[in-house]
């Protein structure tokens, strides 16, 4: 019997890398992927419990599912760090078929097949396999998100991630070269490093910079981009690296705060002068490295003096993105017990003073490479319009002239669109 | 420290095979003393923490550990909190009781490379003493300096233990120790230019002050390693 599978994605690349996984893994067994909106037999929810907001917003999809499953047919399931942070809350609730926790994610196949066998599999019997992912061919993105490892040893004091992903585990590094080699097969022309901390990977005596000497390494016509990275992690090599041509100049280096006492509060292991060196050190390399970043806005006890600093900070080194994020209280956390909590409202405030920072860099960033070339990988053709992004991790449009999916083009950055996220007008190289 | 567990995340929910057991609950000061426990075998590096608790208690607290890697019993270094919900019923621990143990993660560890001809600074105030104490009884040949801030000379938290020429007490509410006042005090007032590497660890403001300090003294950003404790 044909069967039909859809798919939610809240929260990190590695949750995005484990629903390509997933989509390929059912794609390759018969199933047809549709979505969310459309009826389907099966629907994964893969959830985020970072903060509050994202909680909410995994508890809405799954509720929008359970509503539309009217007439009980559908098999619902919730996986993710929202599981494993609530299980016994989502448990509770009727209308979710199978709760499963990060561990055994790369099984859901298994447990949907079994279950339409007539066997019903309890996944917290499951052998846990985080890297139980094959290679994967079909996928939600362009580029293909490749996991090197999981789990955190870091301990931010705000941080849940530890708790709901596990201490730190690097997946082998002969099986990350196998699977990139896969997905350069399959097509894929640039793969994204992802984990929750790559930067400490550390398998067999090879850390992370050895990682990505070693992918660069690889034969074949492809880049590589290293995706959220903590600033205390990785060596010396990885600086020398960024001169590779197969190593894309882009960074999401997550800040967090640019108060020094913050981040000391934080539990960060590293100063904001220390980023900023580090920020410094690559930029003499390759001065139009594009930096983008993760801000918390509102952690306990930050003062407006503090969230001036921040400001200050994000201008100076000129993050041309900025994810913000409203602190939340994750229970069992260390800054869960301390004073001087602020206000939602206080937050919300603060929040929007970071999106204007982001918007104000986005803007100066993208100007500042008008006049230069990048070689773009299509990601879609619409009207007659090419839009892709370049190594720069810059939203690139430009005239098809018959190019489609997933093609390298050569362009030059011409113009910049208004908006809150200008995307740059382009033009190919070949026609200028 | 290198985990290689190839695919099966430690939950730190986890619960250890063997139950720790407390061996002794020993005062050092009027607020401040130590839990010895049994070991079992948990390896760790100096320098590291660990998640404490009574045994099926919800509440567990990191405490860095005191004891060093080749001890055959594991230590922690409590300060009693007022209110505190965990400090005061460590304290009230009996040899033989059960506690509940997750195992030691952190970076606040020394660089094995550089240990043989580096010169290594460490300031603590109170209770922050105890990774340095740990990084002491493991590498017994470390060519340091201990700069520690106490109020009073008796918060000596086992002055004993450390090379009397290496470890100097600053006190900062009686003149009975080696220097009278804030280890911030002492840094300004005898600069310590000299060595590879400077850790610290206790309350934040002492941290920031003292890393400021250091800075105009020439030290660089990496040259510094901070641990808060709160």
């Amino acid at each position: 019997m044909h069967r039909t599978v859809a798919f939610r994605t809240l929260g990190c690349r590695l949750n995005q890398y484990e629903t390509d996984a997933l989509a390929s893994a059912f794609d390759k067994d018969g199933y047809s992927i549709v979505e969310l909106e459309d009826e389907a037999d099966v629907v994964i929810i893969n959830t985020c419990t970072v903060t509050n907001q994202s909680d909410r917003k995994s508890r809405q999809v799954m509720n929008q599912a359970i509503r539309r499953d009217t007439d009980h047919r559908k098999l619902i399931i919730m996986t993710g760090c929202s599981v494993n942070n609530h299980k016994e809350a989502l448990g509770a609730i009727s209308g979710v078929s199978y709760l499963v926790e990060n561990g055994q994610k790369s099984q859901i196949l298994n447990i949907v097949n079994s279950h339409f066998r007539g066997e019903m599999v309890d996944p917290s019997r499951l052998p846990e396999d985080l890297f139980g992912f094959a290679a994967a061919e079909r996928t939600f993105h362009t580029r293909s998100i490749i996991k090197i490892q999981d789990g955190c040893d870091n301990f931010c004091t705000f941080c849940i991630i530890p708790e709901v992903r596990g201490r730190a585990v690097s997946r082998p590094l002969p099986d990350i070269l196998e699977n990139i080699r896969q997905v350069l097969d399959f097509g894929f022309k640039e793969v994204v490093l992802t984990g929750v901390n790559i930067g400490r990977y550390d398998f067999d005596g090879h850390n992370f910079d050895d990682l990505v000497e070693k992918v660069l390494d690889l034969p074949g016509d492809f880049r590589v981009r290293i995706s959220s990275i903590e600033p205390d992690g990785f060596g010396d090599k990885l600086y020398r690296l960024f001169q590779h041509p197969k190593l894309a100049p882009h960074m999401h280096l997550c800040l967090q705060s640019g108060s020094e006492r913050i981040l000391l509060q934080m539990r960060r292991m590293y100063t904001a002068r220390r980023f900023r060196e580090i920020t410094d050190k690559i930029r003499r390399q390759r001065p139009d490295f594009n930096f983008t970043t993760d801000i918390i806005v509102g952690f306990p006890g930050e003062t407006e003096a503090d969230l001036m600093e921040t400001v200050e900070f994000a201008r100076e080194i000129g993050f041309s993105h900025i994810h913000t994020f409203k602190y939340s209280k994750r229970h069992g956390t260390r800054a869960e017990r301390m004073p001087d909590q602020l206000t939602e409202a206080e937050k919300n405030r603060r929040s929007e003073i970071i999106r204007l920072v982001s918007e104000e860099n986005k803007r100066k960033y993208r100007e500042s490479m008008l006049g230069k070339t990048q070689r773009v990988i299509v990601e879609k053709v619409e009207n007659g319009m090419a839009m892709g992004y370049g190594e720069h991790y810059i939203p690139v449009a430009f005239p098809a002239r018959g190019l489609g999916w997933n093609e390298w083009a050569s362009v030059k950055l011409w113009s910049l669109d208004d908006g809150e996220d200008p995307t740059v007008r382009a033009k190919m190289i070949s026609d200028i | 420290m290198p985990r290689e567990r190839k695919g099966k995340s430690e939950k730190i929910s986890s619960t250890l095979e063997m139950p720790f057991q407390v061996i002794e609950v020993k005062d050092l000061t009027d607020s401040a003393y130590i839990v010895s426990i049994t070991r079992n075998a948990m390896p760790f590096t100096a320098g590291q923490h660990i998640l404490l608790g009574e045994a099926g208690s919800t509440q567990m607290r990191e405490y860095s550990v005191y004891s060093g890697e080749t001890d055959e019993h594991l230590e922690v270094l409590v300060r009693e909190v007022e209110d505190g919900l965990v400090s005061r019923r460590l304290k009230r621990l009996k040899p033989g009781d059960t506690l509940q143990v997750e195992p030691p993660v952190g970076f606040f560890t020394l660089p094995l490379a550089r240990l043989p001809h580096d010169r290594f600074l460490f300031i603590a105030s109170g209770t922050g003493i105890a990774p340095f104490h740990s990084f002491i009884r493991s590498n017994p040949d470390l060519d340091y300096t201990l700069l520690h801030g106490v109020r009073k000379a008796d918060e000596d938290f086992g002055a004993d233990d450390y090379n009397h020429r290496r470890y100097i007490q600053c006190t900062s509410r009686d003149r009975n120790g080696r220097f009278y006042g804030r280890v911030t005090d002492y840094l300004k007032k005898y600069p310590q230019p000299d060595f590879a590497m400077v850790y610290l660890c206790g309350n934040y403001d002492m941290i920031l002050e003292a890393m400021d300090i250091l800075r105009t003294q020439g030290y660089r950003e990496e040259q510094m390693v901070a641990e808060v404790y709160f």
